[in-house]
């Protein structure tokens, strides 16, 4: 095979598979960074593909589906909010149990809506459009700037959610939150508020990642498409140290990963080795090899005002 | 617990011990019994919405999980890999980890499981003993690595649920390659039908003996967290890791003990699956069981006697929703969502708090680890 010539397909597929797993980080990032460990970025995705599914297969229109996917991704994650910052519920426990409530809701509602298991009926979604001028690039031009509207905001979002964690007085009380909850309370800013704000937002990136899933990838819903890609962008938030840029580039590494494994790789590495990468990588990047990966002080922890 | 150790203590009655004693227990079930009736309402408001009668449809659930022989059948069919996994959450509970890779665990288990009853020669009884210690011996390195990482910083609970997906492709890979069948589904060949476990029979239908051996590991793992020196030690670093390290009780070997051990029983449920069940590791293999398992666990409040109970309650949700599809016409997957909603509650001390008053959140020991991820 010519490698220049694959490049350019490679670059496309590496494009297509990062764009869930950067949503549903970068979600992650703003959770965590207030506090709340969020194992449940895969239900997210999920219910947030099938919703955005039910609603452009109701509407006919691709953008009410996106609406009714962030919709679902949001009261998703409140649920979450609700039983851990409220409740005081275990957040592990509690995003497992969003993951599963997902996993059989979604059975549920297609025997429901749609009759059967399996997969739903085609449905309108988001056609790649290529961007004037950019996408005549040679070989880099086509992979990046001829992708779904989806890819585009994506681009937007990293820069905007580093600079709003990094650079913005939201940023600092939500990190804060993350380390010092204790602090920002004597600040006079409500802990509770700082954390569903962050869980909330993780909810509606991660429904990025899902709609991107039904309504871009494929343009319809099938029962656990996300097959993991929600732990996988756990990986990605990991391995980037709860940094938008570095999960981001985490994500382009394991959606690059992922790429290859369906370029004629498969003589070489077998498939499930380059699929337990992403896996394999963030354990060393835990137990310090090449510098730990220290997650915010407080996540994890309900806080409780004395 | 408040118990009044001056000498007039003996001058209480028997009685009132005991009614002190039955109080505590009940107090203790009051986590997982109103989590599970939050759960069932919910569900019920869920059929209602979805067109069909709840009450009929949780007397469908009842029947097909606990009503007859074959529904008890297939509810200690589906119990065995449960308790298993239960209790590999349980354990490390107890020093205060938590184990998501129950999951993980269980699958080397079944390779390993199958590897001996495929390669290895001699009389069958040897065979399928050999394969069960490779099945514990799998799970139980397994669930060593997460233990030794530990001490390097690495939090168990990414580390656990990062491990879950090696093992899951690392086990697809040998299931399909160097452990290959001939035949059209992918996975292993069928192991010979005298490696299989016996089965109960007497109308119980495809139970096997491995749920009695489920049941001795309980017992097992009972006796070594309430009756022996090293549980005393597990428990005492899961209670307050700080204390334990001053009284000369290191976190170190005890925590990696405690989810190694964990390992060890997941596996074994994974090897049970092999020989009892499946016959074979098939690509894919059954999942989820693992996850189940961190369910059983919360609703039977991390105890080996509580994570019997949990077991035998999932195991005869999963067999009654069959019954319940067939007959009420409310789809399957409602048992997950009503296992969801357990989980949701279960953990939940304010929420408890607010239904029982603020005297409650003593009880909640048992249910959760009050502590952070970045540790």
């Amino acid at each position: 095979m010519d490698p220049l010539a694959d490049l350019g397909p490679i670059l496309a597929s590496t494009i297509r598979n990062t764009t869930p797993l950067a949503f549903a980080a970068l979600g992650g990032m703003f959770s965590e960074r207030s506090g709340v460990i969020n194992i449940g970025l895969e239900g997210l995705m999920l219910i947030s593909a099938f919703a955005g599914v039910v609603g452009s297969y109701a509407s006919g229109s691709a953008w009410v589906g996106l609406l009714a996917a962030v919709g679902a991704g949001l009261a998703f994650a409140l649920i979450h909010a609700v039983a851990t910052i409220t409740f005081e519920a275990d957040q592990i426990i509690s995003g497992a149990a969003i993951n599963l409530l997902a996993l059989g809701g979604t059975g549920f509602l297609m025997v429901e809506i749609f009759g059967a298991g399996g997969t739903t009926p085609r449905v309108n979604s988001f056609r790649p459009v290529a961007v004037p001028l950019l996408s005549d690039i040679p070989v880099i031009g086509p992979a990046l700037f001829n992708q779904s509207l989806l890819v585009y905001l994506l681009y937007v979002l990293v820069p905007v959610c580093s600079l709003a964690v990094y650079r913005s007085r939201f940023g600092l009380r939500l990190r804060a939150t993350g380390e010092v909850p204790e602090a920002v309370d004597t600040a006079g800013v409500s802990v509770p508020r700082m954390r569903y704000l962050g869980v909330g937002l993780s909810g509606v990136l991660s429904a990025l990642g899902g709609a991107y899933l039904s309504m871009s990838l494929l343009s319809a819903f099938s029962e656990n498409m996300t097959l993991g890609r929600g732990f996988i962008a756990l990986a990605a938030l990991i391995f980037g140290r709860w940094n938008p840029i570095g999960a981001f580039g985490a994500a382009l590494l394991f959606g690059f990963a992922q790429a290859i494994v369906f370029r004629g790789t498969q003589d070489l590495i077998p498939q499930e080795f380059i699929q337990m990468f992403p896996y394999l990588l963030v354990i060393v990047a835990l137990a310090g090899f090449g510098g730990r990966a220290i997650a915010p002080a407080a996540v994890g922890k309900p806080y409780r005002k004395e | 617990m408040t118990v009044d150790t001056r000498p007039r203590a003996e001058t209480r009655s028997l009685g009132r011990l005991m009614l002190m004693r039955a109080v505590t227990t009940l107090q203790a079930l009051a986590f997982p019994v109103i989590a599970t009736i939050l759960a069932f309402s919910i569900g019920a408001v869920v059929i209602l919405l979805s067109g069909q009668n709840p009450l009929e449809a949780y007397r469908a659930l009842l029947r097909g999980g606990f009503g007859s022989m074959s529904a008890w059948g297939r509810t200690l069919l589906n119990a065995t890999p449960l308790l298993l996994t239960g209790l590999a959450v349980a354990v490390p509970f107890r020093a205060g980890l938590f184990n998501i890779g129950g999951e993980g665990q269980l699958f080397i288990g079944a390779i390993a499981a199958a590897a001996v009853a495929l390669l290895m020669p001699g009389p069958a009884p040897l065979v399928i003993i050999a394969a069960v210690v490779a099945a514990t011996l799998g799970g139980l390195i397994w669930g060593g690595i997460p233990g030794a990482l530990k001490s390097l910083g690495a939090h168990e609970v990414i580390v656990t649920i990062m491990l879950n997906f090696v093992a899951i492709n690392l086990v697809y890979y040998l299931a399909q390659n160097p452990l290959s069948g001939e035949g059209q589904i992918p996975g292993t060949d069928m192991i010979g039908p005298e490696y299989r476990l016996a089965q109960f029979g007497a109308g119980l239908g495809r139970a096997h003996w491995g749920f009695a051996l489920a049941l001795v590991a309980a017992l097992a793992a009972y006796l070594l967290i309430w009756r022996t020196t090293r549980g005393f030690a597990i428990r005492a670093v899961g209670l307050g890791p700080e204390a334990a390290r001053y009284a000369g009780i290191p976190l170190g070997a005890n925590g990696f003990l405690a989810i190694a051990v964990g390992g060890l029983f997941a596996g074994l449920g994974g090897g049970l699956e092999v020989l009892g069940v499946y016959g074979r590791v098939s690509v894919p293999f059954v999942t989820g069981l693992g996850f189940t398992g961190i369910g059983v666990a919360l609703l039977g409040r991390n105890h080996p006697v509580g994570v019997v109970i949990g077991a035998l309650f999932f195991g005869g949700l999963a067999a009654g929703a069959q019954e319940m599809q067939f007959s009420a016409g409310v789809p399957l997957d409602l048992a997950d969502v009503l296992l969801a909603i357990v989980l949701l509650f279960v953990t939940a001390t304010k929420l408890v708090e607010l239904i029982l008053g603020r005297r409650a959140r003593s009880l909640a020991a048992g249910t959760k680890l009050e502590k952070g991820l970045a540790s």
